[in-house]
Parts: structure tokens; sequence; C-alpha cells
């Protein structure tokens, strides 16, 4: 079986041949047309790439679920943390800024919306997962805080990167 | 067969392809961030949670100032001792060493004491909390809270 794409059909003439004749290394014959000095090994670049693949599906796989975090926050650290398991509702606080599901919200508005979205969601658990940069204030936490216990939520999950 | 069909008949050449393609593969893998992110939970108090009348366990009270010194007070311990401790910041904000032993000592003396509460003053670090919170996690309190801004 031939794996190569540059094959000569009979006496067909292919565009790329012709430009065969300027690679280096392959001769033209005299009066006879060669075939194709280059037979690409397909075969194992196929190989190649379905490990590469492979790899990575395994590699990027974990227990838990996905999260985006801004690129430009730094989560604090904790040595006892435990993995995302479940979906959730998610709030980002950067710089003064609530985001609820990744819609922003004043902080007077907080606790009307952790409601209603408490009541629209009735089968998720009553769990807030809270990613906030590092150097934040805690006076920026403390209005979710109250808001939160307004709104039901009683589990407050802080997104923090695990310490080696 | 017409020379149109002639024309028509060539053949691709894949190889540049798996070139840009492999190059992609690199390029996507070197720019982007795999962090694994973990979670520390806290049970907050929600307001249909009143416990009046009941007897509350006992537990720990931890105090954080701006400049990270920390205030560590005992609350409904039994036979109504108590314990009052305070660590004074040292250059780096938190001094985390005295705290590991403060709270090791606890630990030893008051086994039953599973509550700890962080109360922060409102300029105090995030990450600060967050860490004080670990530390007493570590040292087995099972019921971490974040107590509200007065």
């Amino acid at each position: 079986m031939k794996t190569s794409s540059f094959t000569t059909q009979g006496q067909r003439k292919s565009p790329l041949s012709a430009l065969q004749s300027l690679k280096p290394g392959v001769k033209s014959g005299k009066g006879k047309k060669r075939g194709l000095a280059l037979e690409l090994p397909l075969t194992s670049l196929i190989d190649a790439f379905s490990i590469i693949v492979i790899y990575l599906l395994i590699g990027t796989q974990t227990s838990g679920i996905e999260s985006d975090i801004p690129s430009k926050m730094s989560l604090p650290t904790a040595a006892n943390s435990l993995s995302l398991e479940k979906e959730a509702t998610t709030i980002t606080i950067e710089k003064g800024v609530y985001r609820l599901n990744e819609k922003i919200v004043s902080v007077n508005n907080l606790a009307a919306e952790l409601r209603q979205l408490r009541e629209v969601n009735k089968d998720l658990p009553a769990e807030l997962i809270v990613q906030a940069d590092q150097e934040m204030k805690y006076q920026e936490l403390d209005p979710l805080l109250k808001a939160s216990a307004l709104s039901g939520f009683e589990k407050m999950k802080f997104a923090v990167v695990p310490e080696q | 067969m017409s020379n149109h069909d002639k024309e028509l008949n060539f053949e691709l050449n894949i190889l540049p392809i798996l070139d840009i393609l492999s190059v992609l593969i690199c390029f996507l893998l070197l720019t982007a961030v795999w962090i694994q992110v973990g979670t520390l939970d806290t049970k907050q108090a929600i307001g249909d949670n009143s416990t009046a009348g009941a007897k509350n366990p006992p537990s720990l009270l931890i105090t954080v100032d701006t400049q990270g010194t920390l205030q560590l007070s005992t609350r409904d311990l039994p036979n109504k001792k108590s314990f009052e401790e305070r660590i004074s910041a040292s250059s780096k904000g938190v001094n985390w060493e005295v705290l590991e032993q403060k709270l090791a000592t606890l630990r030893q003396e008051w086994p039953e004491m599973k509550t700890g509460i962080v109360h922060p003053e409102a300029q105090s670090s995030y990450g600060d909390v967050i860490r004080i919170m670990d530390k007493l996690k570590q040292h087995q309190f099972e019921g971490v809270g974040l107590s509200p801004l007065g």
C-alpha cells in the first residue's frame, strides 16, 4: 500500500511533481520519468499526533470541575484545601467589582441577586465559590458575607491555590 | 477524458499543514496556564440558625488587625477557664511560627475546642485571613468561620 500522496498516476503529470525537479537531492531521470524520491511516512506522523492528543486529554483531566480565573488575579495559597467537585455559584471580587456568575452586580443589589439566584437554582447546593485576590482588603469581602447570610448561602468556598 | 478534468487533478501537500499544526499545538501548550484550584470551606451562620438557650461549644476567636497583630481569645471553655494571647506582628506581617505554636498548645490543652472564628479588621489582608483559617484547619478546628465587620 502506498502512503505517499505524490504518486504518478499513469501518464498524468501532477503539478506538484514538477516542483520536485527544483528540490535538491531529487535528480530528474533522462528520458525516463522517475517516481517521486520522497515517500512521506504519514502513518508514523499520525501515530505521533494521536499520542500527543491522548497525552493532552489525560493530562488535563482532573477529578474536579473547571473554573476560569481572571488572569491578573493572584489567589491565596492554602495547605488544607479541597478540590472543586460540584458546580456552584461563583462570585469574583476584583478591585471592588463583584461578578456573580460573570455578571457585574452592585454591592447594594448583592443580597437581592443572590436570593433570586437561590430561588431559581434550588437544585444547586447553597454554596458560594469566592474568587478574590490575596492582596484584597477584608472590607471588600464583608458585604458579600452579609449578603450571603441574608440570602441563605451558608457555605463559602474560598478559591485557593493548593500549597505544594 | 477532457482537458478540463486534467486541470482539476491535483494532489494536496499535507506536510506543511502538519508542520503548521504542530507549531500551533506547541504554541497553545506553551501559552496556556494550568492551575489546579482548590477551595477552603467555611460554614457561615445564616439568619435562621439561632441557638438561643443552647450551650455554645468552646471556640477560639482570632482578631486580626491591619499590621498583622493577632489576638487569640477563647470562649465558652469548660470550668469557666479563659485564654487570652496577643501575637505581635513580625516585620513581614503575621507571625506565622508563633501562631502555629499557640494553636498547637491550645489543641493539646483543649482537644474539645473545634470551632475557630476569624475576626479581621476592615484593612486586614484577605490573603492573611485565608492563611489563618488554613492554619486553624491544619490544627483540627473543624468549624472555621469568618466574622463580618461590626
